[in-house]
């Protein structure tokens, strides 16, 4: 209860703006369900990967549909028409990378997708190294100020 | 999110109608004593109850005339309109007959003006324009005027009133909370002041980005401001809330912001701050 008090609006913004000017590499990435703003808070990144199957959405399909069409049962054709999968965020430029999810055996598929978790990390890092402190900041400002695209009217 | 918020005052009551001064009709109904109330007396009164002293819900014309020297606003002049990320029928036509209806172009509008001849950049949200809620216009707008005020090395003014992100234009409406944020590391840097005006009421991706970041948090008596809706907070962790809970006076006595500020003395305010500001450097 006491956490609550204020709520979490302003740890939210807190960690965001802390986030982005951090002055080293950051890498974030969504292994299963990332959502709203608390997910948003630890996502200020100059790389964000996302599993394969993960998601990433404003909110859950449910709070969508309740929201946006007064019924929460629509869950199904919300999560359709939410764009929350990597492929759609990889398309909307939201998201990196994609990092492949391997069928079958789990601990097979789970030893595949930490090797290449590990390759692109060492990746992202190494390409970094070449970038002076200031430049990896304002490399992640600009791919934030640049979110989301507009008509001029 | 949005939602759960309308229904703040009467959590009982199946009441869907929220306090908002539309601009047509001569009379309008008092969401908290229910006195029906003659517009023009509602006017004089700075859009608050002669009768329990609600404060009713500003359209931004009333704001600007409210705060900003008369004849000094200047619209930025950035026109821009979302692309419909999610591909949904209804959400440009709903926003055509929005801004028929409001007169507004989107949920903001930002620009330089004067409070008693300071020059200030300045950001007004609206709840008339679904809910003052947060795509990318409204992010991109916000962002610009920051680098406005970077650029012209003015103290930036928000007055803030919305749901949250809006829900029609998905994750990228999520993506204008971190827009905003990195924008205001900025100013933060070039040591401007950023006072943040909290109106009721302000909620969701707008409390939880620009609004809780300014150097100085101000707002409005019985403004009701949060993050997540009561109801959702409440069946969360399973408890009652609070008497009060996500009132400004409640969140004044738990540190989140600065000072309460009647609508009459606002503008006075706001310029004294900028003159303390001013005198500091
Ligand atoms: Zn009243």
């Amino acid at each position: 209860m006491e956490q609550k008090k204020e709520d979490s609006g302003e740890a939210i913004a807190k960690s965001m703006f802390e986030m982005a000017r951090l002055k080293v590499p950051i890498i974030s990435i969504v292994i299963g369900e990332g959502s709203s703003g608390g997910a948003l808070a630890i996502a200020i990144a100059n790389k964000v990967f996302m599993l394969e199957n993960s998601i990433y959405s404003i909110l859950s399909p449910e709070g969508f549909s309740s929201i946006l069409w007064k019924d929460s049962s629509k869950t199904k054709e919300a999560a359709e028409k939410m764009k929350l999968t990597a492929k759609d965020l990889y398309e909307l430029n939201v998201i990196d990378k994609i990092i492949k999810e391997p069928n079958g055996d789990e601990e097979e598929s789970f030893r595949k997708i930490s090797q290449n978790l590990k390759k692109e990390i060492k990746s992202v890092i190494s390409e970094m190294n070449d970038n002076s402190l200031e430049e990896i900041v304002e490399d992640r400002y600009l791919k934030f100020r640049n979110m989301g695209d507009f008509i001029n009217i | 999110m949005i939602v759960d918020k309308m229904k703040k005052r009467e959590p009982s009551a199946k009441n869907k109608n929220v306090t908002i001064d539309i601009p047509v009709g001569k009379w309008a109904k008092c969401d908290n004593c229910k006195e029906i109330i003659y517009k023009d007396v509602l006017k004089e009164n700075l859009s608050i109850c002669p009768n329990c002293g609600h404060y009713f819900r500003m359209h931004i014309n009333k704001r600007l005339k409210l705060i900003i020297d008369d004849g000094t606003y200047k619209r930025f002049d950035i026109n821009i309109e979302t692309t419909n990320p999610l591909e949904l029928e209804e959400y440009p036509k709903k926003l055509k007959s929005l801004r028929e209806k409001t007169g507004l172009q989107e949920a903001v509008a930002c620009g330089t003006g004067k409070i008693k001849g300071e020059e200030i950049v300045i950001c007004i949200m609206d709840s008339g324009f679904l809910m003052g809620s947060m795509g990318v216009v409204v992010g991109e707008k916000i962002t610009y005027a920051i680098e406005q005020a970077i650029e012209k090395k003015l103290p930036l003014v928000i007055f803030s009133v919305s749901g949250g992100a809006r829900m029609q234009e998905g994750i990228i409406s999520l993506m204008q909370m971190a827009k905003t944020t990195a924008a205001l590391t900025k100013l933060d840097k070039a040591g401007l002041l950023y006072i943040s005006v909290l109106t009721d009421p302000t909620y969701g991706g707008v409390t939880a980005s620009f609004a809780s970041l300014g150097d100085i948090i101000l707002a409005e008596p019985g403004a009701m401001i949060g993050f997540a809706g009561q109801r959702v907070i409440s069946q969360t962790i399973g408890e009652t809330l609070p008497e009060g809970f996500q009132t400004s006076e409640f969140l004044l006595e738990h540190g989140f912001i600065d000072k309460i500020v009647e609508r009459k003395d606002l503008k006075d305010t706001i310029y004294k701050l900028i003159q303390f500001h001013k005198e500091g450097k």
